[in-house]
């Protein structure tokens, strides 16, 4: 009796657990993980004393895309982009423009180490 | 890891998709369940029968003395490698301390443990530098000034894993040589004096890189039955865990620094601490310590809220289960630190050559190239890590579930694990959670 009942609740269980992983495996889940929002081609930084724009926003990159920053700075200096492997742009004061692209999905982050500070995140796909 | 954000790297591996991090909350959820209702109801592990013994060639080489000389050569001369790079390298982000110390070290004892059972005890450089001041002297390395008291347990471990957490999660100069060079100094001066003290008992429950390994090599399918070497399942080695004081805080400390690591590479944390006035440093602590004591305590509550045999103590119920936890450690350090092992670890074998930053190729290595097949295939990544998570819960839920039908009364062995798998599966799920949303 004790056995039969334990089948049932097994059976049970296994049924619901299948129902759920069917449920949750067929519905419509087009969104990606992550927080990212923007599409990057143009991504524009400022670096005025020690503040910086963006403060750490993440855009989203496609693989072997061109993305140019442009920098607005009021001393020359360099930020490092962590991809694989690292890449550095060195800029002038005033304004330049800098481009760069990435074979490698990843989630780069793009930092001025002078003021230790995430400039923006980049989410390539 | 912040550490990467001055010069070794700092990339991050995409979001797993959505729908791997649904299907994968599902499937810890039905499997849990199903182990509930379907698993055995009398003890399984280690009930009497005899463990199969190793094959005899293969026992006669790890017991003998030479294998054991050779490993603990091999670990000293490596030891002292990388403490040459730290003592005389320059303080550049090509001195390979740094990849050793958290990449090759922190992370690949993991497979390690779980490929060769406890590693790091085999090679540890200070139970050598112990042995060798012991026979200097003419004296015992087992034998110290003082028997290690057993009320202690694992809480030294955990003490010294929270420093290793501390100082690569919340220290902000960790990327810097002088303070690494200072945290291994006070590694091995402590070692030393609690070698002195009390013996090699003290590197079994003291030293934070001995402990984290062997509690993951009892995932490995090598054990010892009466001294010699036995082949047991992981299930069956992980159930022969012995039960300590600290045991469940050693559990957390691993497990709430890995979670904690991976909540910090979201982006909404990344822009919150850029803007927040509050203090970097004491956010960052706060953050770590708080992981760590939600996953002790849910643990623990859970583990008590169950009908128990009269004349035992409710108490000791964490540490009884505390051993379920560690395959949840492994399976999320697998999701969390795959690429970093095998990426920055080929990339720290690169910079090895060089350890003075003076351009050297002293070990033939320093022109290799980086292979990345990992990054080139965020699925087979993605799937990885979704596997990883689930096969620990598994194996952490069937820990769990023998453990409770061996200790708890007949009429609460189901009702009891409840809200044990319930914690389990919260923590798969936030686990996968912050996967999904680094």
């Amino acid at each position: 009796m004790h056995r039969r009942r334990r089948l049932a609740a097994g059976a049970a269980a296994v049924l619901i657990s299948l129902t759920a992983v069917s449920a949750c495996s067929s519905e419509e889940s087009g969104d990606k993980g992550g927080t990212s929002t923007k599409d990057a081609s143009v991504i524009n930084v400022t670096i005025k004393g020690d503040t910086v724009e963006p403060n750490g926003k993440r855009y989203d990159v496609s693989l072997n895309q061109k993305v140019e920053f442009v920098i607005d700075a009021d001393e020359a200096g360099e930020i490092h982009i962590h991809s694989k492997p690292e890449q550095e742009i060195a800029y002038d004061a005033g304004t330049s423009t800098h481009d760069v692209s990435f074979d490698k999905p990843g989630i780069f982050a793009v930092e001025s180490h002078a003021l230790e500070k995430t400039i923006v995140e980049l989410e390539v796909r | 890891m912040q550490f990467f954000a001055h010069g070794v790297g700092g990339a991050k591996d995409l979001p797993i998709p959505a729908e791997y991090a649904i299907a994968g909350a599902c499937a810890a959820l039905a499997i849990s369940f199903t182990v509930l209702a379907l698993a055995w109801r009398a003890p399984r592990f280690n009930i009497g029968e005899q463990p199969k013994p190793a094959p005899p060639l293969l026992a006669t080489i790890v017991d003998s003395t030479w294998f054991k000389l050779v490993a603990r050569l091999w670990g000293f001369s490596f030891f002292l490698y990388v403490a040459v790079a730290g003592v005389f390298g320059k303080d550049l982000a090509i001195n390979p301390i740094f990849g050793v110390f958290f990449v090759l070290l922190w992370v690949g004892i993991v497979p390690m443990s779980l490929a060769f059972g406890p590693f790091y005890k085999a090679i540890s450089p200070v139970r050598s530098i112990n042995w060798a001041l012991a026979k200097v002297s003419g004296s015992d390395p087992d034998v110290g000034l003082f028997r290690f008291p057993d009320r202690l347990g694992y809480w030294p471990a955990a003490l010294g894993l929270f420093a290793f957490v501390w100082f690569e999660l919340v220290y902000p100069f960790n990327s810097e040589l002088g303070p690494l060079r200072l945290w291994c100094a006070i590694y091995v001066g402590v070692m030393l004096i609690g070698g002195a003290l009390f013996g090699n008992r003290f590197y079994e429950r003291a030293d934070p890189f001995e402990v984290f390994s062997t509690l993951v090599g009892h995932l490995s399918v090598w054990g010892r039955h009466e001294g010699r070497l036995v082949m047991r399942s992981p299930l069956a080695n992980l159930d022969l865990m012995p039960v300590r004081p600290g045991l469940l805080a050693v559990g957390s400390v691993l497990l709430g620094s890995t979670a904690f690591d991976s909540f910090k590479g979201s982006n909404r944390w990344t822009i919150w601490s850029q803007t927040t006035d509050l203090n970097g440093n004491l956010v960052n602590l706060g953050g770590l310590v708080g992981f760590i004591l939600v996953v002790g305590v849910l643990f623990a509550a859970a583990t008590m809220l169950t009908g128990i045999h009269a004349g035992f103590r409710r108490t000791e119920l964490p540490g009884e289960f505390a051993h379920s936890l560690i395959p949840i450690v492994v399976g999320y350090v697998v999701a969390h630190y795959l690429t970093y092992l095998v990426e920055y670890g080929q990339q720290t074998v690169i910079l090895l050559s060089d350890p003075l930053s003076n351009g050297s190729n002293v070990l033939g290595t320093g022109d290799r190239a980086i292979n990345y097949w990992l990054s080139y295939h965020p699925t087979f990544l993605a799937v990885t890590k979704v596997l990883g998570v689930i096969v620990g819960h598994v194996v952490a839920v069937v820990a769990a579930h023998d453990r409770a039908v061996r200790l708890l009364p007949k009429r609460h062995q189901l009702t009891g694990q409840l809200s044990m798998l319930v914690v389990m599966v919260g923590f798969t799920i936030g686990g996968l959670a912050l996967l999904f949303s680094s």
